[in-house]
C-alpha cells in the first residue's frame, strides 16, 4: 500500500497565508517550505542508522529490509562549525539528509554576501534532484552550524540500489517524486500569493 | 621575505617530501608483496563476478550468510564436478605414453612429407635446405622430450613377451613406433654427422634426457605453493560478505571538501571497471567461440576444437595470449594428430596446418576488427605501444600476475588521472 506523503506544517505555514504577510514573511516562507523537515522528527533520537533512516521522508515507505540495504550505501560525513557541506555553482552528486546537529542554507546575494535562507534539523533532507539527474549544479550552499552529522546518498549509490533492487528504488523514486512536486506547488503558490500581493500593496 | 612568505614554500616542499615517501612505500610494498597479487586479484574476481548472483538472492529476502553458504555450495558442487569431468577426461599412463609416441612418430611423418625427405631422411626439398640446421635439432629436442625412457618401455616389453593377445599386440605397436622414432632420430643425427645419441643403440637412444628435464621434476615445497594462495578465499568471502564498508571506509578516509569529487571519480572509475570486466568476459567468449567454428570448420573434431577453444578464451585475457594459444594448439593438433573431418571437401592432410593457420589468422582479425570496437568500445581501448609496453613491463616486474594486471591497472589509471582532473575542475579545487 502507498501511503501517502507527509509535510505537517506545510499547509498551515502556505496555504492559508495571511493577509498581512510581508514580502520577508513570504521569502522565508518560501525557503521554509523547500527545507523544512516534517515536525515532529527532530526530536526523536535515532538508535541506529536503519532507526534513523525511518524517519526521513525520502525512506519512510521502506521497509526495515530496504532501509538496512539504504543504510549500507550511505556515507556519514562529519562537519566542524562553519565547514562547508556544498557549495553554490558546483555540481551536485550526492543527496544529503541532516542526522545530527544544525545545517544552515545560504545563497549568495546581488552583493556576493550570503543571504540565510533556511536552518535545517535532523531528520531534514536536501537536494535531492542530484541523485537523480546528471549535471545538476547547486544554486544554494549549506554549511555547518556547530558540529553536525550528515548522510550522503550518491547517485552512484542510488544507480546501484536501482540496478540491484528495483522494488526499493522504485519506492524512493516514487516519494521522491511527490516530495519534488509538492515543493513545486507550495513554490507555485507562493509566487500566485506574493503576485497578488503585490498587486494588492499598489492600490491606492 | 614576510614570515607567512617564507613558511609556504616550506610546507610545499614538506607536502612535496611526504607525497614522495608515500609513493616510494607503496612501490616497496607493492613488490614486497607481488607473490600476494595473483592469489588478491583471483579472489577480488572472483567475489565481483559471484556479486550479482549473491544481490539477486538478497531480492528474494535471502539473508547475505544464507545467500553465500549457498553460492559456496553451488562453487563446490561445481569445481567437485569439473574436477571429476577433467580426471575422468585425462588418459591413464599407459595411453599418455601411447600417445607420446604416437605424437613423435606423427610428428616426424608430417616433418618428413612437409621437407620431401627420402627414405634414409638424406636428401629433401628446398625449404629443407633452407631450414635444416634450425629445424632438425628443434625436432631431436621434441623427439628426446617426448619418447619413451627404460623404465617406461619396461612394462610395454614384458607385456610383449606374454601371450598373443590384444594387449600384447598393443604393446608392440607401441614399441614399434618408439624404434621408429628413435630411427628417425638416429638418420638424422647421421644427416648432419653428429655422434652421440645417434650412434647409440636403438634401446639405448632415448635413455638419456637432457639436463633441463631432469630438474623439472623436483617438486616445490608445499608450503611455498600454497601459503600465498590461502589468501585468494579470504579474500574472496571477505568481499562477498563486505557490505559496502571499504568503499565507505575509503570515502570516510577523504577530506568533506573532496567528498563530492571522490564519489564522482568513484563513479567514473566503477564504470570503467565494469566495462572492462563485461567487455573482456565476452572478447574471451566471442574469440574463443569463434576459433571453435573455425577449427571446427577446418577439420578439427568438436572435442578438441572446444577444449583450445576454451583455452584461447581463457589466455585472451593477456593481450595477444589468446591468439598465440589458438596457434600453438591448432598447429599441435594439425602436426600431431590423423583424425580430422573437415566441412570443406578442400582440406586434405597435407593443407591441413595451413588451414588451421588461416582459421587462428581469421579469428585474430574478427576480434581486432568487429569485437573489440564492438564490445570493449573506446573507453577501455589503447594504444597498441601501451598494451605493448604495458604488458612487456609489468611481466618483467611481476611475471605472469604482471601480464594479467597490467591492462586493467593502466585502464584504471588512465579513468582515474582524467576524471579526477575533470571533478577536480569542476568543483574548483585546481
Amino acid at each position: 500500500m502507498i501511503r501517502k506523503l507527509r509535510f505537517p506544517g506545510l499547509k498551515e505555514l502556505l496555504l492559508p497565508l495571511r493577509p498581512d504577510a510581508g514580502s520577508e514573511d513570504i521569502a522565508s516562507m518560501r525557503a521554509r517550505a523547500l527545507f523544512k523537515p516534517p515536525e515532529g522528527a527532530a526530536s526523536k533520537q535515532a538508535r541506529n542508522l536503519v532507526e534513523f533512516l525511518r524517519q526521513v521522508v525520502l525512506f519512510e515507505t521502506l521497509d526495515r529490509h530496504e532501509l538496512a540495504q539504504v543504510a549500507r550505501v550511505v556515507h556519514e560525513r562529519e562537519y566542524a562549525d562553519g565547514e562547508y557541506v556544498c557549495e553554490e555553482g558546483k555540481p551536485a552528486a550526492a543527496l544529503f539528509v541532516v542526522q545530527r546537529g544544525v545545517v544552515e542554507v545560504v545563497r549568495r546575494g546581488a552583493a556576493a554576501k550570503e543571504v540565510s535562507l533556511a536552518l535545517l534539523e535532523p531528520p531534514a533532507s536536501f537536494e535531492e534532484s542530484a541523485a537523480v539527474a546528471a549535471g545538476v549544479t547547486r544554486w544554494f550552499s549549506v554549511r555547518a552550524r556547530g558540529p553536525a552529522v550528515l548522510l550522503a546518498l550518491g547517485k552512484s549509490d542510488l544507480d546501484a540500489l536501482c540496478a540491484h533492487f528495483p522494488v526499493l528504488a522504485n519506492k524512493i523514486l516514487r516519494t521522491l517524486t511527490g516530495i519534488m512536486a509538492l515543493r513545486f506547488q507550495i513554490l507555485i503558490d507562493a509566487e500566485i500569493v506574493r503576485e497578488s500581493e503585490e498587486h494588492d500593496g499598489g492600490r491606492p | 621575505m614576510t614570515p607567512a612568505g617564507s613558511a609556504r614554500p616550506t610546507a610545499f616542499a614538506l607536502r612535496l617530501v611526504a607525497a614522495a615517501v608515500i609513493v616510494a612505500l607503496a612501490a616497496i610494498m607493492t613488490w614486497s608483496l607481488r607473490g600476494l597479487i595473483m592469489p588478491v586479484f583471483a579472489g577480488g574476481v572472483l567475489a565481483y563476478i559471484c556479486r550479482p548472483f549473491l544481490v539477486r538472492l538478497e531480492r528474494w529476502r535471502i539473508p547475505r550468510g544464507a545467500a553465500i553458504g549457498l553460492l559456496l555450495l553451488l562453487i563446490g558442487g561445481a569445481t567437485l564436478s569439473a574436477f571429476n569431468g577433467v580426471r575422468a577426461a585425462i588418459p591413464n599412463e599407459a595411453a599418455i605414453l601411447e600417445l607420446r609416441v604416437h605424437a613423435v612418430s606423427a610428428l616426424n611423418q608430417r616433418y618428413r612429407a612437409l621437407m620431401g625427405l627420402d627414405a634414409s631422411w638424406g636428401r629433401g626439398n628446398d625449404l629443407y635446405r633452407w631450414t635444416r640446421r634450425d629445424l632438425d635439432p628443434l625436432m631431436d629436442r621434441v623427439s628426446d622430450a617426448l619418447s619413451l625412457t627404460p623404465d617406461e618401455r619396461a612394462p610395454f616389453v614384458t607385456l610383449a613377451e606374454g601371450p598373443t593377445d590384444e594387449a600384447a599386440s598393443r604393446a608392440n605397436r607401441l614399441l614399434d613406433g618408439d624404434r621408429a622414432n628413435a630411427r628417425a632420430r638416429e638418420m638424422r643425427a647421421r644427416r648432419r654427422g653428429l655422434a652421440g645419441p645417434a650412434t647409440e643403440s636403438v634401446d639405448e637412444t632415448v635413455t638419456g634426457r637432457p639436463a633441463a628435464f631432469t630438474g623439472r621434476n623436483e617438486p616445490p615445497t608445499i608450503g611455498g605453493a600454497l601459503s600465498p594462495w590461502l589468501v585468494a578465499p579470504l579474500i574472496f568471502l571477505f568481499l562477498l560478505w563486505d557490505p559496502g564498508t571499504l568503499r565507505r571506509g575509503l570515502l570516510r578516509a577523504i577530506p568533506n571538501r573532496l567528498f563530492e569529487p571522490a564519489l564522482a571519480v568513484m563513479e567514473d572509475v566503477d564504470e570503467a571497471v565494469g566495462n572492462y570486466v563485461r567487455g573482456i568476459f565476452l572478447e574471451c567468449a566471442g574469440l574463443g567461440l569463434t576459433v571453435v567454428v573455425f577449427f571446427a570448420i577446418v577439420g578439427v573434431p568438436l572435442r578438441w576444437a572446444v577444449v583450445i577453444g576454451l583455452f584461447t578464451g581463457a589466455t585472451n585475457v593477456v593481450p595477444y595470449m589468446g591468439f598465440a594459444a589458438a596457434l600453438m594448439g591448432g598447429l599441435t593438433y594439425a602436426l600431431l594428430a590423423e583424425d580430422f573431418h573437415p566441412v570443406i571437401p578442400i582440406v586434405t592432410a597435407e593443407t591441413f596446418a595451413l588451414w588451421v593457420v588461416g582459421a587462428v589468422a581469421l579469428a585474430e582479425i574478427l576480434k581486432n576488427v568487429i569485437y573489440e570496437p564492438i564490445i570493449l568500445g573506446r573507453t577501455v581501448r589503447l594504444h597498441p605501444i601501451a598494451v605493448v609496453t604495458g604488458v612487456a613491463g609489468g611481466a618483467i616486474l611481476f611475471g605472469p600476475a604482471g601480464m594479467l594486471l597490467a591492462i586493467p591497472t593502466i585502464t584504471i589509471v588512465r579513468v582515474l588521472i582524467a576524471s579526477s582532473a575533470r571533478h577536480l575542475k569542476a568543483y574548483g579545487l585546481v
